[in-house]
């Protein structure tokens, strides 16, 4: 499942421990999400979407 | 968009709890050592123990894995704990199983093999009920 996790952080000038910081993760798990390796659990996916003020639907594309 | 938080998220208390675990261990081998007539064994077992606390809290300040570990925040190093300790009981139940088939094919009743099976024939059950009663 492809995903613009990378693109809306790089957007933001943050770092992956920047967002990890900021969603209770490591930097390693953002790295995960990004390179599509990992899976965020619902509650994470949504955070992020509130994070970047996004729908979950936006963000993560099931059909990717 | 929401400012980016740069704070490195206060790491709770329950990183010491593997740690303390592994020390209270330490103690319970020193006790048994003890008990058993065995002192060396106790003060060896408390050593190794007592090390293997300090490698958790030292790697937990560099290592992002072990601080997860510790920390039992991290999703996905939960996750990955989950199935590596998975992995690890299927590991122990195979080598339970065929502890057991060689006991028997030696003649002998398969013990203590088949009671470590039945203690994890009946732990998965317990678990498989109870997980599905809450889930």
């Amino acid at each position: 499942m492809k995903n613009t996790v990378r693109e809306l952080r790089a957007h933001l000038g943050l770092s992956q421990g920047d967002l990890g910081s900021a969603m209770g993760v490591s930097r390693q798990t953002i790295n995960s999400i990004e390179t599509g390796k990992y899976l965020p659990s619902l509650p994470l996916a949504i955070s992020l979407s509130r994070y970047f003020q996004s729908s979950v639907e936006e963000i993560f594309d099931v059909d990717a | 968009m929401s400012m980016p938080s740069t704070a490195t998220p206060k790491r709770s208390k329950q990183r010491w709890l593997t740690p303390a675990l592994a020390l209270l261990m330490g103690l319970v081998y020193l006790v048994a050592g003890w008990v058993g007539g065995d002192l060396s064994f106790g003060v060896i077992g408390l050593l190794i123990m007592s090390l293997t606390a300090i490698v958790f809290v030292v790697l937990g300040r560099y290592s992002e894995t072990v601080a997860g570990l510790l920390d039992r925040r991290d999703e996905r190093i939960n996750s990955i704990d989950m199935e590596a300790t998975m992995i690890a009981g299927m590991t122990v139940l195979v080598a339970v199983l065929a502890g057991f088939v060689a006991e028997i094919a030696r003649g002998q009743d398969g013990s203590p093999y088949s009671m470590l099976g039945a203690i994890g024939g009946v732990a998965y059950v317990v678990a498989l009920v109870v997980l599905r009663l809450r889930k």
